[in-house]
């Protein structure tokens, strides 16, 4: 795209907060008159026709639509794959036949109660969740699957087991057909569809993004995964829930082995990739063309083994050759078309003018008395039997340059680990600013001022360069999470931090097509935009060029003039001797050493830990 | 008394087929960091061609295992390699999505094949026991346990005595690293998915004797299969076997003491049980995260 276009979408289409800005801005021209079309028709059809076959067609791909657009919150935003979503329709009609028959009332009643269980069951496969990743979270959505329709099968005083729960016949007159199902179908869908729309373009559906794309990451800069996860559990059941119980109405039949069937998720699930995931209307398609799919398969092949050969081999298929969707491909295709001949600008050198634009500011004395910002104390911890960290102590005096040295292996990138909160030490306390922060998880830590970047550079890489540099949050409450996802001011804050870093230009850039060093400085603005007290930098200077190492050097200095405290790791001598002060020494995952860079390149300590006997600093880089 | 050592004993032969099982499954995670939600399906089509060489010749099911072994690695490899290989790149949860589509389309055709209804194989010893004291053990049982162990054993001699064990061990330990010191971890994941599958085929034929089975009994498998996995360490060998063990004496526990219906429960508690108390499972370890480039 040009750099004109960029600018005039932003407005737009970041405000509009998806992962992918071109998906969004292409949504207004080709797709906007046939979602329109298709609403319409939709939404008119039993008016004009009584055919009860496409009524009920229609119908049930209304539930799986809801099915597959609450599963898009969790699969297409959040980046897990459930296999479970289909025991919410179980769960909502369950609910409202159980209710029906033991309280009484119109099954309509109950509908929201089935929302309400089901989303709060979700919340609770959310608390499970925290802990269990990828693989783990697959495997136990299909438990919670099969754990239901056991339940549903054995609690027979509740739900009358195999012999299965009968609900009462419509009273409304036969001349209104499927109408009050149609409808309440069509208006959870709109539901659905605007809470998904909603999450999207707002700091949720933002958090959401950046867990599916490095959850350890969004962590450390300051987003409460977690709360993120079970809210978003609890958002991607409620109207499925609710589906689920006008379904359970609507077929008047409940038994277990149909309400908690493995197909309806696999329906579900089929809808969401065939259709697009994480793209607002893909889950819909999908499911409008996989229920078509099955009724023609049931009625016309037979059904039974013929669905099951067509399901699982269409699965394979869309896997295997449509992995990212119908729209997304269709969408991928225009955009393709309308750039074509256009340059692209990732591949462009940071400009000559950049780099010299400003003057260093003279390196800054260190006040000998100046409080300790970091403290570390005894800190411990094992890898199976290898002691990574073995009683570590130092500190970080405030306003300091402070680095980090010592052999591979010696335990530097743990302790980044341990200070910044993505492990848990063993044995030991970390203090930051006064408090004692061992115990808290890395979003809280990240809250009270502690950035730090990675070794092997971490982006958001399906974000552009402006939303991974809006992505850090500097606080949480719930309230947060209804904030549009790019605001006026945070974007005019990322823009200067993207200036700083001499990335300005990159700003509309899917991270993925970065270099390994325009990373680098994305990832430094990133947690700049943290505001933090102490910058972590793991490191900085590794694998990129001479000219952008200096031009980093730079930065801290100036960064740290500003106020900021720096702790480095950095195996390239001349940069860290010329940069820091004090030098920490690290060796066998203790601190064996500290002074000056005068003093420690002559330690006999450091000089045979590290350095070795013939270690001479040529020419410091003095930036 | 009698009555809970009668469930550890059969609980413990039958974990040891469920190890068998297990084993391929978790080697095959261990490597490929693949979850193959087809396993199940795997084990259900080895007991179907089972039924049918004991229907049409009269062997042993058991003696089967020798045809079904090399059938099951052929048909793993070259599934490997027309399915899962070109979307090695991909990711993880893309093929959780592809196992599980194959294992709808086998379910579909054996379906086709042998038909929905329940089938189970009776060799002549089917309805004879041992008797030691007061406890009974169905000859089925033991024969089949007794000899998943002899295959457990063989299968963990390859993988700890031979090149390719070594190379499989490389692979999964770190295959940027095996690679560069010559192994094609592209081919040792083939071989290792068709040993996974080889295995499957082994435990289905030992299985089709001791439980009935039908095209969709391949929910239930897996199910287990996960749920000892996951109790295990996902892609620890000897993790999957304890875990097999406990599960079968967890299941005979709860058939012989709070009612059969709620057998199936055990291995989804198994499940979140141990992703609220030690995601990692039994003896699974946490990785360093922050080195592994996404």
């Amino acid at each position: 795209m040009t750099d004109a276009g960029g600018q005039a979408a932003v407005g737009g289409t970041l405000a509009g907060g998806g992962a992918s800005p071109s998906r969004e801005r292409s949504l207004r021209s080709p797709w906007t008159l046939v979602i329109a079309a298709a609403v319409a028709i939709v939404a008119l059809f039993p008016v004009f026709s009584d055919d009860l076959y496409y009524q009920n067609l229609i119908i049930l791909s209304m539930v799986f639509a809801v099915g597959a657009v609450g599963l898009n919150v969790i699969t297409g935003y959040a980046g897990y794959i459930s296999l479970g979503q289909g025991a919410f329709i179980g769960l909502g009609a369950y609910t409202v036949g159980i209710c029906v028959g033991d309280i009484g009332g119109s099954p309509w009643v109950w509908v929201p109660v089935a929302g309400l269980l089901s989303s709060l069951v979700a919340a609770l496969l959310g608390v499970v969740a925290m802990r269990a990743r990828g693989h783990s979270f697959v495997i136990m959505t299909i438990a919670f699957l099969f754990l239901m329709q056991l339940l549903a099968t054995n609690w027979d005083s509740l739900t009358n087991g195999t012999g299965g729960i009968t609900l009462p016949i419509p009273t409304w007159s036969v001349e209104y057909q499927y109408w009050p199902f149609y409808y309440s179908l069509m208006g959870l869908l709109a539901v659905s569809l605007i809470g998904s729309w909603w999450i999207r373009r707002n700091k949720f559906g933002m958090g959401l993004i950046a867990i599916r794309e490095d959850e350890d990451k969004a962590a450390t800069v300051g987003v409460s995964t977690p709360t993120y996860k079970i809210l978003a559990f609890a958002a991607s059941a409620v109207f499925v829930g609710m589906a689920g119980g006008v379904y359970g109405y609507y077929i008047s039949f409940i038994d277990p082995l149909g309400m908690f069937n493995i197909l309806l998720s696999v329906q579900i699930v089929l809808s969401l990739l065939l259709g697009g995931r994480a793209t607002l209307w893909g889950p819909v398609l999908g499911a409008f063309i996989i229920e078509w799919l099955n009724e023609t398969t049931n009625n016309e092949l037979g059904g039974g083994n013929t669905r099951l050969v067509i399901f699982g081999g269409l699965l394979v298929a869309v896997v295997m050759f449509l992995p990212r969707g119908i729209i997304p491909t269709i969408d991928g295709w225009l955009e393709r078309r309308r750039t074509r001949g256009k340059a692209g600008l990732a591949g462009e050198r940071l400009s000559g003018i950049d780099l010299h634009a400003r003057e260093a500011p003279p390196a800054k004395e260190l006040a000998p008395d100046a409080p300790a910002l970091l403290e570390v104390k005894g800190l411990e911890r094992t890898f199976g039997g290898v002691r990574a960290v073995d009683g570590a102590s130092f500190t970080v005096p405030e306003g300091s340059i402070t680095a980090l040295i010592g052999p591979n292996g010696s335990g530097k990138t743990t302790i980044f680990n341990l200070v910044g909160g993505t492990m848990a030490p063993q044995q030991g306390e970390v203090w930051f600013d006064g408090q004692r922060i061992d115990g808290k998880p890395p979003w809280k830590r990240a809250h009270l001022g502690l950035g730090r970047t990675f070794q092997i550079t971490r982006l958001f890489r399906e974000m552009t360069v402006l939303e991974n540099v809006v992505a850090p949050l500097r606080d949480f409450h719930l309230g947060l999470l209804g904030a549009g996802a790019v605001s006026g001011p945070e974007a005019s804050r990322a823009e200067e931090l993207l200036e700083f870093v001499g990335m300005r230009k990159y700003r509309d850039v899917r991270a993925a097509e970065l270099s390994y060093g325009q990373m680098k400085l994305v990832e430094l603005a990133q947690i700049l935009m943290l505001d933090p007290k102490l910058i972590m930098l793991d490191e900085p200077a590794g694998g990129i060029n001479p000219t952008l190492i200096e031009r980093i050097g730079e930065m801290i200095r100036e960064l740290n003039a500003g106020g900021k405290t720096f702790l480095i790791v950095e195996h390239n001598m001349p940069f860290v001797l010329g940069l820091c002060n004090p030098v920490l020494v690290l060796a066998r995952g203790q601190a064996i050493a500290r002074g000056t860079p005068e003093e420690i390149q002559r330690d006999p300590k450091v000089l045979d830990a590290y350095l070795g006997e013939d270690f001479r600093l040529e020419e410091p880089v003095r930036t | 008394m009698t009555e809970f050592l009668q469930a550890l004993i059969l609980g413990l032969l039958i974990g040891g087929v469920y190890a068998l099982l297990a084993a391929g499954l978790t080697l095959i995670f261990g490597v490929m960091n693949v979850i193959n939600i087809a396993h199940g399906a795997f084990l259900i089509l080895a007991a179907f061609i089972t039924w049918s060489l004991w229907r049409a010749t009269g062997v042993d099911p058991l003696a089967a295992i020798v045809v079904l072994t090399p059938v099951m690695f052929a048909f793993g490899w070259l599934l490997y390699n027309a399915t899962i290989r070109p979307i090695r790149k991909a990711p993880p949860a893309a093929s959780v999505l592809l196992t599980f589509g194959i294992a709808l389309l086998l379910e579909g055709i054996m379906g086709a094949v042998w038909g929905n209804t329940s089938h189970s194989v009776r060799p002549s010893y089917f309805t004879q026991s041992f008797q030691i004291g007061e406890i009974f053990l169905p000859k089925a049982q033991v024969f089949g346990g007794l000899v998943a162990i002899v295959v457990l054993i063989s299968l963990y001699l390859v993988l700890t005595r031979s090149w390719l064990g070594r190379a499989i061990r490389a692979s999964a330990v770190n295959p940027q690293g095996a690679e560069l010191v010559g192994v094609n971890v592209a081919s040792v994941a083939a071989l290792t998915f068709a040993i996974g599958v080889a295995s499957a085929g082994a435990g289905g034929a030992i299985a089709s004797v001791l439980y009935p089975f039908l095209p969709g009994s391949h929910y239930q498998w897996i199910a287990r299969l996960l749920g000892i996995i996951v109790l295990g360490g996902m892609g620890s060998l000897p993790g999957a076997v304890i875990g097999a063990l406990c599960l079968g004496v967890a299941e005979l526990m709860t058939v012989t003491y709070i009612g059969p219906e709620w057998a199936t429960g055990v291995p989804y508690l198994f499940v979140f049980i141990v992703l609220l108390l030690r995601p990692q499972g039994l003896l699974g370890t946490r990785l360093r995260q922050d080195v592994a480039t996404a």
